[in-house]
């Protein structure tokens, strides 16, 4: 006997798919791949028309142009402040005493002019005048110009300039400079978004496989199940049995059926070997009763003549006499046991036919409490029916045989004390159910398992016969008979017999 | 030091790129401190089309990749990588640049007035180090250039990928929002070659030939 796997290798026995798990995980793979593959072509031609889109070469140029257009503004600008600093240098009043309200009234007429001062050739400021409100453009840099005067000097001008010019140059020269990166990686881009698109599509085409090994597990890994059992059967191992789950589907309801059909082809097959054993043990009971039956005559006529011949003699030895008397009595009553014997050797060996009848379970149990006053008094003899017919197809007398049977041997197993014995009638969904209970000590297990073999009894005076014949009858009535423990104590009979309905109620087949 | 060890990588895929040939530049070989230093001359590198793509008001990068190799030989001795960004300020007229190499891996900012200046900057490469003189031993060796313009930079690298990644945030005043897509392609977005690259080689010379300091 080879030792049990470790549990990890048992889990990966388990986990190894069948067949038709990869089957199915593949059909779910490649249904999920195959528009996946034609999205994976899509995609790649939607990137490459994105990018064509996005990176439209007149865009990009005209993004790259766009730094040198804001230089051709600043230099427009530049050239704009240098000719109104040099009309201001024109217009200079030669009085020292009015260049500053000049300058102050420049500053007021020319726009975005900040600040004029008129510098000596040493740099000092002769006159200046400076415009301290705010900008109204905003934010502004400073942009000077400068003026060299006819009579030395110099006219310093500082114009403003619109500061957001600069950030919006910054921030074109940014997105140029990152559009011209993307155009040169134009290629490796659309490249990068396939990847990313194949590596996506892969992972949801192992998702897909995943799920789809993990659905097809769910239903395969019963389907498995069945064919494993199947397989077992099939070897002669009627044990087998699938566990149907807790699901009411079509694979569930095939894996209660195949249960039943394994039980019920199980039962068939015991009920089968227990006849053919029973038909073996008949015959040898028949030739036992022959063999015994036979010389029992002859043994009985010699012992009659030998005592004939004794009263015969006219002077008999009374010590003799004595014994022979003796020895008579011991030789009839042995003959008598194997009479007795040779009688239930025979009624054992010549066990009629069933022929059943429409029966009510329960009617026939009352029907044999009160019939049977005999075992009735022996023993307190109660019934207990539930309610509802119990219909039943039955041999009468067989089955009469059968619970005088067990009647007896509840009410042997009681003594020395009354036997209180229990017949109830109850029924199943298929099945007629009749037990017969006692308060006795009960059935030790060990014994349970030979208790309906013929010959087997653990009673000095009994043969053994009595519960195999029981068996026999209650098995040709298409029924079964258990042995087992009486709640509350005791031991406990329980008799099935298929039901049938009351209107198609006939003779039962013979098994 | 970490901007140093970041440009090992590119001089290493410079180096294998300069095997094949290019344009012969003149070159000036000298030794300081034992090492030997170069200057070359690649005013044919930087024509006077090129004057309009750098007054553009962009950042313009020039990369520059110089190996010491045996002559007739493919494996290079030493490696020298320098990196300008010139950008032209439209506001001030005049460009700024930045250059980066071993000696200043932070960078030196330069303002230059005219394009012939920077022209003049850029096509004189001086100052490479090349490695120790002694390592010229006996043998003939020889330098060979590799210039690009605009390269797909690490650095141009992870601007495309925040901005395929994060498509507004190159707009300012945008609400902040990443694409699921976009992230994913961002990081499977791989670098190329796909920039010209211009090939010049010096003439052949030996260790004799360099001049004592």
């Amino acid at each position: 006997m080879s030792a049990p796997a470790p549990p990890s290798r048992r889990w990966l026995r388990g986990a190894r798919p069948s067949r038709f798990e990869l089957s199915i995980a593949l059909a779910l793979v490649l249904a999920a791949v195959l528009p996946l593959g034609a999205s994976l072509w899509l995609a790649s031609r939607l990137a490459a028309e994105n990018l064509a889109l996005g990176l439209d070469p007149r865009v990009v140029d005209r993004l790259e142009a766009t730094p040198a257009l804001y230089g051709d503004l600043f230099q427009a600008r530049k050239q704009l402040y240098a000719q109104q600093a040099r009309a201001l240098a024109q217009g200079l009043p030669r009085s020292p005493a009015a260049v500053g309200p000049y300058l102050q009234a420049a500053l007021e007429r020319t726009p975005r002019l900040r600040r004029a001062a008129v510098l000596t050739e040493a740099g000092e400021v002769a006159a200046e005048a400076e415009n301290t409100a705010p900008n109204p453009e905003g934010e502004w840099r400073e942009a000077p110009a400068r003026v060299a005067l006819p009579g030395g000097g110099t006219l310093e001008c500082v114009f403003a300039i619109e500061a957001h010019f600069f950030a919006e140059l910054d921030e074109s020269r940014e997105l140029a400079e990152a559009m011209a990166g993307v155009e040169a990686l134009r290629a490796e881009i659309q490249r990068s978004y396939v990847r990313a698109f194949a590596l996506l599509l892969f992972a949801w085409a192992l998702v897909a496989g995943l799920l789809g090994w993990w659905l097809a597990r769910r239903t395969t890994r019963r389907v498995t199940a069945l064919v494993r059992a199947t397989g077992e059967l099939a070897r002669g191992n009627l044990a087998v049995r699938v566990d149907p789950g807790r699901s009411a589907d079509e694979v569930a309801e095939l894996a209660r059926a195949f249960n039943t059909m394994v039980a019920e082809v199980r039962e068939s097959r015991d009920r089968i070997v227990y006849l053919e054993k029973i038909s073996g043990w008949q015959d040898v009971a028949r030739r036992l009763a022959h063999e015994i039956k036979n010389p029992l005559t002859p043994i009985q006529l010699a012992f009659q003549q030998l005592e004939a011949r004794h009263r015969l003699l006219a002077a008999p030895d009374p010590a003799f006499a004595r014994l022979l008397a003796e020895a008579g009595e011991i030789v009839r009553e042995e003959i008598g046991t194997l009479e007795r014997l040779v009688g239930e050797f025979s009624a054992f060996a010549k066990l009629p036919e069933v022929r059943p009848e429409p029966a009510d379970l329960g009617d026939f149990a009352e029907e044999y409490a009160r019939a049977s006053p005999a075992e009735g008094l022996a023993a307190g003899l109660e019934v207990v029916r539930a309610a509802g017919p119990c219909p039943v197809a039955l041999d009468r007398a067989l089955m009469r045989t059968v619970l005088a049977n067990l009647v007896r041997n509840a009410a042997e197993a009681s003594r020395p004390e009354p036997a209180r014995i229990h017949l109830g009638v109850s029924r199943t969904t298929a099945r007629a159910v009749l037990t017969v209970g006692d308060e006795g000590p009960g059935i030790p297990p060990e014994v349970r398992e030979r208790i309906f073999d013929p010959y087997f009894t653990t009673k000095s005076e009994g043969t053994g016969l009595g519960l195999a014949i029981a068996k026999k009858i209650v098995l040709q009535h298409g029924g079964e008979i258990e042995v087992g423990g009486r709640p509350g104590g005791g031991a406990q009979f329980t008799l099935s017999f298929p039901l049938s309905s009351p209107s198609a109620a006939g003779p039962a087949r013979p098994s | 030091m970490r901007r140093a060890a970041r440009l090992l990588p590119l001089l290493l895929l410079a180096g294998a790129a300069l095997a094949s040939d290019g344009a012969a530049v003149p070159v000036e070989l000298g030794s300081r401190g034992g090492r030997l230093w170069a200057r070359l001359d690649l005013r044919t590198a930087f024509p006077e089309e090129l004057r309009r793509t750098f007054a553009n008001g962009l950042t313009n990068v020039v990369s520059l990749h110089v190996a010491l190799l045996p002559e007739g030989g493919d494996e290079p001795a030493a490696l020298f990588g320098r990196v300008v960004e010139v950008r032209y300020d439209v506001w001030e007229e005049r460009w700024v640049v930045q250059v980066r190499d071993p000696q200043s891996p932070r960078g030196r900012r330069l303002v230059v007035r005219g394009w012939e200046e920077l022209r003049g900057l850029l096509a004189d490469a001086r100052d490479l180090d090349l490695g120790p003189v002694a390592a010229l031993g006996a043998g003939r060796w020889q330098l060979r250039a590799r210039v690009e313009l605009n390269p797909v930079s690490r650095e141009l690298l992870e601007r495309t990928r925040e901005y395929i990644a994060n498509p507004p945030s190159g707009v300012r005043g945008a609400t902040p929002s990443r694409s699921v897509l976009g992230a994913m392609a961002s990081y499977l977005l791989h670098g190329t070659e796909a920039s010209e690259a211009r090939l010049f080689h010096t003439r052949a010379f030996s260790g004799r030939e360099v001049p004592a300091p």
